[in-house]
């Protein structure tokens, strides 16, 4: 028997109050894993919501959404003004209609339903005024509508914020005045529509050039042309309803919208997918911090476990470690036995601790970002009202998935988080110990002969 | 030859200074059979203390084989207790947690005893002793008072030590199995040469043995 076979053996010397210490240690470590996970898998997140947020700026008129509110479109002035505004690199500009039976021989591929009815009928049909109540009884019934999107960049439709997938066909030139078109696919489907088909548009005959699909229904089911075009086709020239301005850094977003409020004015409705990431991800930024203060306490407290029970442990022996000495034991071999002691307890402990923290640390990330996404989305919902939007709300239905995807935190126990997590335990274990051990060396062989 | 100059012991307490020993001054003989008594807080068991280099001295020295052991560093001091000194003590004082066996074989490795032969040797010092085989494998607690004194005294015996110092041996112990451990310790002393030094309070004891120091209030007062 050795020194390490007797340490080992002290530390299972008492199995419950060993088993105690022991269970408590790995609390502790599950704890720090868990912590570490957490806060890994946030950060993560974060950095993935910053750089993807991309660095678009939304431009719409000022008290319009979509095809909702009220004010006058962009002019062609205001969109030189954008596209000449430092570090803005593109910009996209947009028109949106809706078409009714009236403007097209196509049918809606979308069902009307409660919802669209409801729209309609808060839709004022009656020009006279004469007569408020005759208006009640002339208004023709709700038919569904076709959604238009005068764009110059086609792919500022896709909802993934990439290239819009075209399934047959090719794209459109966004800057043309063509009488062209991409129809989506399910509309297409509807109406028997293929590439090469024509419809009519605003009494117009529009070629249809390709079919695109978003896996969105309603940006499925609308019909996206050349902006110039939508402009002459509806007899708004030189009308804009939403521009998309690309910065070209995300470093520059933040001064990029500031520059752009101040040249617009209050004609204009500027919002950056940035900023709105930057606040999404701030519950995100608390949780990283209530981690990191998580890890500080939990190894606090494992380092506190240890050395508490290992002081325990010296004074309970006080006299066996007199004896150890009297008879020849050096206070090498004495230190030796209980760093061992508290290296065994402090590793079984680790081992169970970690074990456990692999497997809780999962369900702990996701309770954490679910719990403060719900109180988050509670207290911004209102922001992100965009009301019925058409192709315009295209930037509000990003911000939604973006808040979506902020609940969707993956817990990863990365080789760096678990060799943190190892470190750490190694740091309590040897804090826990050596102090303890150094009281051992403290104790004089003669107290064995005092105390009797 | 072990010599005890001017030895003076001075404790700090919190009721002040108190001197445990008073310019001790004793020889004993290699081999011989010496015995220490005194009334309870005379001094006995710190200088038995002194003696085995568990404590060391205020003023004065302690000379054992040429060698003053009160200026031996701590790691020599470690090593004279390991190889010189055997310990009994009042209370045994025997490691809980290890059996018979591996008590004895705890001081073999302190005194650099080869890994590979120190079973046989713990296992035979424990039979001399009389500690039957099954006995050995047992721990502390579950051996008599008289058991447990044997395992200490075999333990004490584990590396031939020059000298054996027991404090009380018998102290815990009926007065059969005390008289059993003190003719044990006698006829070690005349079988093997070791020189034993015993501090007890039991006149019969100290009567048997060469000869009696008596302390009283820390100074020796009969030799």
């Amino acid at each position: 028997m050795n020194v390490v076979t007797r340490g080992v053996k002290n530390a299972v010397r008492s199995p419950l109050k060993s088993g105690a210490i022991v269970l408590m240690f790995a609390i502790s470590i599950a704890l720090i894993l868990s912590m570490l996970v957490a806060r890994g898998s946030v950060l993560a997140k974060i950095d993935d919501v910053k750089a993807n947020a991309g660095t678009a700026i939304t431009i719409s008129p000022a008290g319009v959404m979509g095809d909702q509110g009220g004010g006058d479109p962009l002019t062609a002035a205001q969109i030189a003004t954008i596209a000449s505004t430092a570090n803005v690199s593109s910009v996209t500009s947009s028109l949106t209609d809706q078409m009714t039976t009236a403007d097209t021989n196509l049918t809606s591929s979308l069902t009307l339903g409660s919802f669209g009815a409801r729209q309609q009928r808060s839709a004022p049909t009656d020009t006279t005024g004469a007569d408020p109540t005759a208006t009640q009884t002339t208004r023709p019934a709700p038919t569904p509508r076709i959604s238009v999107t005068g764009t110059t960049d086609a792919n500022s439709v896709s909802t993934t914020g990439g290239t819009l997938t075209i399934s047959s066909g090719t794209a459109i030139d966004g800057n043309s005045s063509s009488s062209v078109a991409l129809v989506g696919t399910t509309l297409a489907t509807k109406n028997n529509l293929a590439v090469g088909s024509t419809f009519t548009a605003y009494g117009q005959t529009v070629t249809v050039q390709g079919i695109y699909t978003t896996g969105n229904a309603f940006q499925d089911s609308g019909i996206i042309m050349p902006l110039a075009t939508v402009q002459t086709l509806t007899g708004q020239p030189g009308a804009v309803s939403s521009v998309s301005a690309k910065v070209n850094s995300s470093d520059n977003v933040a001064s990029t919208v500031t520059a752009l409020k101040t040249a617009l004015g209050d004609k204009a409705d500027i919002t950056s997918q940035a900023e709105q990431a930057a606040t999404s991800v701030t519950s995100l930024e608390g949780i990283a911090s209530l981690t990191l203060a998580g890890v500080i306490a939990a190894a606090a407290a494992g380092a506190l476990i240890v050395l508490l029970a290992m002081i325990l442990v010296v004074r309970e022996r006080r006299r066996e470690i007199g004896v150890i000495k009297a008879i020849g034991g050096s206070n090498g071999k004495v230190i030796g036995q209980f760093i061992v002691e508290g290296l065994t307890i402090t590793v079984i402990g680790a081992v169970i601790g970690l074990v456990l923290g692999i497997l809780v640390s999962g369900p702990m990330t996701t309770s954490l970002v679910s719990n403060s996404q719900n109180s988050t989305s509670t207290s911004t919902s209102t922001t992100g009202r965009g009301g019925r939007g058409g192709f315009g709300g295209g930037f509000a239905s990003a911000q939604s998935q973006l808040n979506t995807n902020l609940t969707q935190v993956t817990a990863s126990l990365t080789p760096q988080i678990f060799l943190a997590a190892v470190g750490i335990t190694l740091l309590i274990a040897l804090l826990g110990s050596a102090i303890p051990a150094w009281l051992t060396a403290r104790i004089r062989p003669a107290e064995v002969l005092r105390t009797e | 030859m072990l010599t005890v100059e001017n030895v003076s012991k001075t404790f700090n307490t919190p009721g002040g200074q108190v001197q445990a020993l008073k310019d001790v001054n004793l020889s004993v003989k290699t081999g011989e059979f010496v015995s220490i008594i005194g009334k309870s807080g005379s001094g006995k068991s710190t200088l038995l203390s002194i003696l085995g280099a568990l404590d060391n001295p205020s003023t004065g020295s302690i000379i054992v084989d040429d060698t003053e052991i009160n200026k031996l560093s701590g790691g020599n001091q470690t090593q004279y207790r390991a190889k010189k000194i055997g310990f009994v003590f009042q209370q045994y004082n025997l490691v809980p947690n290890l059996t018979a066996l591996e008590n004895v074989m705890l001081a073999l490795e302190f005194g650099g005893y080869p890994a590979s032969s120190r079973l046989d040797r713990a296992s035979q010092l424990l039979e001399s002793v009389g500690i039957e085989e099954d006995q050995q494998q047992r721990r502390p607690t579950r051996l008599s008072g008289g058991q447990q004194q044997r395992v200490s005294i075999a333990r004490a015996l584990a590396n031939q030590p020059a000298y054996i110092l027991a404090d009380e041996p018998t102290g815990n112990l009926d007065s059969a199995t005390g008289k059993k451990i003190f003719d044990l310790l006698h006829d070690l002393s005349r079988s093997q040469k070791t020189t034993i030094i015993v501090v007890t309070h039991d006149l019969e004891i100290a009567g048997k043995t060469d000869r009696t120091f008596t302390l009283k209030d820390g100074k020796i007062t009969t030799k």
